[in-house]
């Protein structure tokens, strides 16, 4: 453990003032100016770059724009016909749908093969494993569309021929309304499990030695130990890959727009997707911001319900 | 001199001024850039001599000037491409002999990734809603209504008439077809480089070994259907071996050819009145050229028409019947590989695709073309390809020479090395061009223009990616038996009638 | 404390075999599960490889073909003489690592303050950051660029990086791992003498470091396999990165081979993947150097 050795009393004799006093209070001030010190470059760079062009997607929203011809203010026309567009409605239910089942089980498959990662294995195999989940995070969409689209054709697909062999029959992986949101909800599993996975086994890893073996000794069973130790030594961790994974699920967009383009049908469109399409597709920019801003406020109202479950399980050390 | 390089509105107003301005600069010789002047030259050489040989020049009621000089020093050329049709060395080598004309220019192209043309236009509308718009962009009969029609991209009319004598050699050379099919109420937006019909490829080795040997151009729907089914092959589980067709649903090569040879279309037709300078001008001897207008005009939908609902009809029972997969959105990287690996014997494509097999490592002999099989007609569907100038270019002068060099032979022979698309100019198809790639009967591709002068192009109106999305929404449907093939076609006309009534 | 109640658990009389049994049987269960799962995973790349290695026309058959034999590295060749790899390669790895290195900075900083500093508006600041992960890019896209032309960044490397580092993704990663870790130390070093700044430099942030080793290496992932960016805002072919340049080899029309962009995308993939090696051993020792205690 290292510790920082005393610096000499320099600061200490300085003229006392609000920010130097040698109180508690002069303490407490000194650090929230360095909080907000520390705070001007990310603040800084997020309003520049992304609040401002918030509030400037906000102000298109009220404007009828085909980026040729100047924008014209329509009002709230863009969201009184969102809120009757079928195509838009159904979107945000498959994102919906979508986003439950792929958080719950990239976290359930994360969080297990995390656990499996840690025990007492060789070094080098644990490094191949955690590689091997990582892969698919660092290949590009438009390759995994091609590669994809083999491994679920229907008829001369990988997976098809495999299930084949056990007797399963051939799935409409992607030509079925019922099924399609299943292939793509397996498809960005299979691409961001690895994310998740690094993500917990960081966590796992920070976590203490000393309790682990202690419930080791006391011979807690596996299951017993998972849920009353490792669970919540591990909730902070559980509540940054939810938040993170829910954020990033509802912005899904390349997985259904490479391979299935949101069909049959809307049965794969996603709002991002409707988003993309209505802006930048059908010239609808003004349009396409008014579903950007309800799916931001969709998107807000979920985290603040995430932190307000986290209140009441998440456990900090 | 700068007043030369920023025509910002084309308008013969503006171009006239301009020339002038150029002229008066050019004789005070401030800026003498003897190179520069050189080419501008030529062209105004070459249209004095066309008037003294006595071209025809009837129609073109306004004549504007060449500019004495064409800014090329320190400009830049930004050209959006579809893909990258050249690699790095081809595309090098039709600049190079562009910047020998014109020094100092420089030319980019800006590659843009995307699955379909549609795909494409949106994200070269995605540069243009960021003010990042190119100079010139690479525009396919999907897009060029919407390019003309929103004012995007603006007329060439007035370069074509001046630089007429120049371009006699190159309309002589292209169906008009080809060249109608850029037009656009009256005016012309592009000049086609490329086209691409949809025909039917065949996979040889897989129909050898069914014993068809021997398919004709001039089949029928039914004899098709026979030779789908017999070569369609399935193993004692049912896991199929073969398909006998095979086909991606999308606009272009979806099932649309089968509506054409029916009799339908998605959209009602009509030809635009006008265009009648260039049919005079260039094609006066081309019986192909009768009848032609000013562009197609596709106005009211029409998709549940009987002979759609027909054609629909049928595409949905080779799939029912196993001789034909559910149709898959998207780019067609499977399909290509189905086919090569012989697992497909007939598909639809066009002349790209003898290049796309060779790279997919097929022989040029395992494939071959035929035209699309009869059914009411042999009428076929194309896609053109041309690039169009951006209104927003800053040097139009300039981008318009590139846009005449871009469809000289000698620069077709270099971008469409590797027959990954057909040429425009009915010269450039030849034995020798075909020799590597195949296939054996690459007449086809031409032929499908000469022989059938009914043959258009697909259905392509200003609001063709909405049209697009919907269309391939309900066929999806359809084939994937969620909805029957009549209650889909009707879904799809008034979802179509909603988009149209808009305007 | 409740990690005491944790550890008071009361203890259940287990004989040792019954014991060793269990242990035996959750270790293998895990094994398997995660076996299975990385073939899973792996499979779909390994095709991806041994089709680089062939043409498509021997690829899309049944059975699948796994494994490259008679591998032709052809492909590879086609790769370097389609685009100037090397320059796609030298644009993106520039880009990469000036985001990667400022994300590392300000989001450390940022992440320090809402972990470990109190003061008037945190959690209120912090609500609003969190809020901006959620725009998806496709809506601010337009604006941004605007912003970039008007500051004369259009088509520089500059445009990609300097919008990139603020990152209210990494601010929440690192506000996470600085939450994690025991008051002990900065108790500690204060009754050493340790200033606020040394405190978070020489305490916190070592204590951090697996935090930043997982920052780094998402960030470095994230941004090497950025496309839709790079598109809107680089015209210059030499200023192109590698995902832009790949698409390249797709060919007009998908009229490109199959297996000519696998080779591409393998190649692509080999620089990340050295990364995420390198960062996973900073990882492991990063833990250990930090040593966290409960």
């Amino acid at each position: 453990m290292q510790v920082a050795k005393p610096t000499g009393p320099g600061l200490l004799k300085r003229p006392y003032n609000w920010i130097q006093e040698d109180s508690l209070a002069g303490m407490a001030r000194r650090k929230a100016l360095m909080g907000y010190i520390f705070l001007v470059p990310t603040m800084f760079g997020l309003m520049v770059f992304t609040v401002g062009p918030v509030f400037v997607s906000f102000a298109l929203s009220l404007f009828s724009w085909n980026v040729i011809d100047p924008p014209e203010f329509i009002g709230v026309e863009n969201y009184s016909r969102l809120l009757k567009d079928e195509v838009v409605i159904t979107s945000f239910s498959n994102t919906a749908i979508f986003v439950f089942l792929t958080v719950s089980l990239q976290m359930t498959l994360a969080l297990l093969l995390a656990l499996a990662i840690q025990q007492k294995i060789a070094r080098w195999l644990r490094y191949t494993y955690r590689t091997a989940f990582f892969i698919p995070l660092l290949t590009s969409s438009a390759a995994i569309a091609i590669v994809m689209a083999y491994m679920f054709n229907k008829d001369f697909g990988p997976i098809n021929y495999y299930l084949g062999m056990v007797g399963i029959p051939r799935v409409s992986w992607l030509s079925s309304s019922q099924v399609v949101l299943i292939t793509i909800v397996l498809t960005y599993v299979w691409q961001h499990l690895g994310f998740t996975l690094i993500v917990f086994t960081g966590g796992l890893g920070n976590m203490s030695k000393d309790v682990q073996e202690a419930a080791d000794v006391d011979g807690a069973s596996g299951l017993r130990r998972l849920w009353h130790i490792t669970l919540p030594m591990l909730s902070p961790t559980i509540l940054f890959a939810a938040v993170v994974g829910v954020i990033s699920a509802l912005q899904i967009f390349d997985q259904p727009y490479v391979l299935t383009r949101g069909g049959p049908g809307d049965s794969s469109r996603t709002v991002v997707m409707v988003i993309f399409e209505a802006a930048f597709k059908n010239l609808q920019i003004g349009y396409g911001s008014a579903i950007a801003v309800i799916l931001f406020l969709v998107i807000l109202l979920v985290t603040a319900f995430q932190f307000w479950l986290s209140k009441r399980w998440v456990f900090y050390q | 001199m700068d007043t030369n390089n920023n025509s910002k509105g084309y308008s013969r107003r503006n171009f006239l001024r301009i020339a002038g301005a150029g002229a008066t600069l050019a004789t005070l010789g401030a800026c003498g850039d003897a190179a520069t002047a050189t080419p501008t030259a030529k062209v105004a050489a070459t249209t004095a001599s066309s008037g003294a040989t006595g071209q025809t020049t009837t129609a073109a009621s306004t004549v504007i000037s060449a500019p004495a000089v064409i800014k090329s020093e320190g400009e830049t050329l930004k050209i959006a491409l579809y893909g990258s049709r050249e690699s790095a060395a081809t595309r090098a080598a039709i600049v190079d002999p562009f910047v020998k004309k014109f020094p100092g220019a420089k030319v980019e192209y800006i590659p843009i990734q995307a699955i379909d043309w549609s795909d494409f236009f949106t994200k070269v509308l995605a540069m243009k809603a960021a003010g990042n718009t190119p100079d010139l962009t690479i525009v396919a009969t999907e897009g060029t209504q919407i390019f003309a029609g929103k004012g995007l991209a603006v007329p060439l009319d007035d370069y074509v008439k001046r630089d007429k004598a120049e371009l006699a050699s190159y309309f002589k050379d292209v169906h008009p077809s080809l060249v109608e099919a850029m037009m656009y109420e009256g005016s012309l937006y592009e000049l086609p480089s490329e086209f691409n019909a949809a025909n039917m490829f065949i996979n040889t080795k897989v129909l050898g070994e069914a014993g068809f040997s021997d398919i004709s151009s001039d089949w029928t729907r039914d004899q098709f259907y026979e030779i789908a089914k017999k070569v369609t092959k399935k193993d004692a589980s049912g896991q199929p071996q073969v398909f006998g067709y095979q086909w991606i649903n999308r606009l272009w090569g979806g099932w649309l050819p089968w509506m054409f040879v029916n009799g339908g279309n998605l959209m009602t037709e009509e030809r635009a009145p006008g265009g009648q300078w260039l049919w005079e001008t260039f094609y006066k001897d081309d019986p192909a050229a009768k009848n032609r207008g000013g562009g197609w005009r596709w106005l009211q939908p029409k998709a549940n028409d009987p002979a759609n609902l027909e054609a629909l009809n049928f595409v949905h029972q080779l799939t029912k019947e196993g001789i034909a997969p559910v149709p898959e959105l998207g780019g067609g990287d499977t399909l290509q590989g189905f086919f090569a690996s012989n697992k497909v014997a007939m598909t639809i494509a066009g002349g790209f695709w003898a290049g796309g097999l060779k790279n997919a490592g097929m022989a040029n002999t395992a494939f071959d073309v035929r035209m699309f099989p009869k059914w009411k007609s042999q009428r076929h569907q194309f896609g053109a390809v041309g690039y169009v100038l951006m209104k927003d270019a800053k040097n139009k002068d300039l981008a318009w020479e590139f846009l005449k060099h871009a469809v000289t032979i000698e620069s077709a022979q270099i971008y469409l090395k590797g027959n990954i698309s057909t040429p425009a100019r009915r010269s450039l198809l030849n034995a020798e061009r075909y020799s590597v790639t195949g296939p054996k009967n690459w007449q086809v591709f031409y032929d499908t223009m000469e022989k059938n002068p009914d043959t258009a192009p697909i259905p392509a109106p200003a609001e063709a990616n909405q049209m697009t999305t919907i269309f391939t929404k309900y066929t999806g449907l359809a084939m994937a038996s969620e909805m029957p093939t009549k209650a889909a076609l009707d879904a799809m006309q008034k979802d179509l009638e909603a988009v149209f009534a808009k305007k | 404390m409740k990690s005491q109640n944790v550890l008071e658990l009361p203890a259940r009389p287990f004989s040792r075999v019954v014991q060793r049994v269990q242990y035996r049987f959750w270790f293998w269960l895990g094994m398997l599960l995660v076996t299975i799962m990385a073939i899973i995973t792996v499979a779909p790349v390994i095709w991806a490889l041994s089709t680089s290695l062939r043409t498509p026309g021997q690829s899309f058959t049944l059975p699948p073909k796994w494994l490259p034999l008679d591998p032709d590295f052809k492909n590879y060749a086609d790769v370097f003489v389609k685009i100037p790899l090397a320059t796609y390669l030298m644009n993106s790895a520039v880009i990469t690592v000036s985001i990667v290195l400022g994300q590392l900075v300000t989001a450390s900083l940022a992440g320090y303050a809402f972990g470990r500093l109190k003061f008037p508006g945190r959690n209120m600041i912090f609500s609003l950051i969190m809020a901006t992960m959620m725009i998806p890019l496709q809506a601010t896209i337009i604006p941004v660029f605007v912003l970039i032309s008007r500051l004369n960044l259009a088509d520089t490397h500059a445009s990609l990086i300097i919008p990139a580092w603020a990152t209210a993704f990494g601010t929440f990663l690192m506000r996470q791992y600085f939450m994690q870790i025991p008051n002990e130390f900065e108790e500690a070093a204060v009754i050493d003498g340790a200033t606020n700044v040394q405190v978070f430099s020489k305490i916190y942030l070592p204590l951090a470091a697996p935090g930043l080793a997982i920052l780094a290496v998402l960030s470095f992932n994230t941004h090497w396999n950025e496309f839709f960016r790079p598109l809107i805002f680089l015209t210059t072919n030499d200023n192109f990165t590698l995902p832009l340049g790949l698409v390249t080899l797709f060919g007009y029309l998908g009229t490109g081979s199959v297996s000519v962009v696998m080779a591409g995308v393998i190649l692509s993939l080999i620089p990340v993947l050295l990364v995420y090696i390198v960062g996973q051993r900073y990882l492991i020792e990063g833990i250990a150097m930090g040593g966290v205690k409960g």
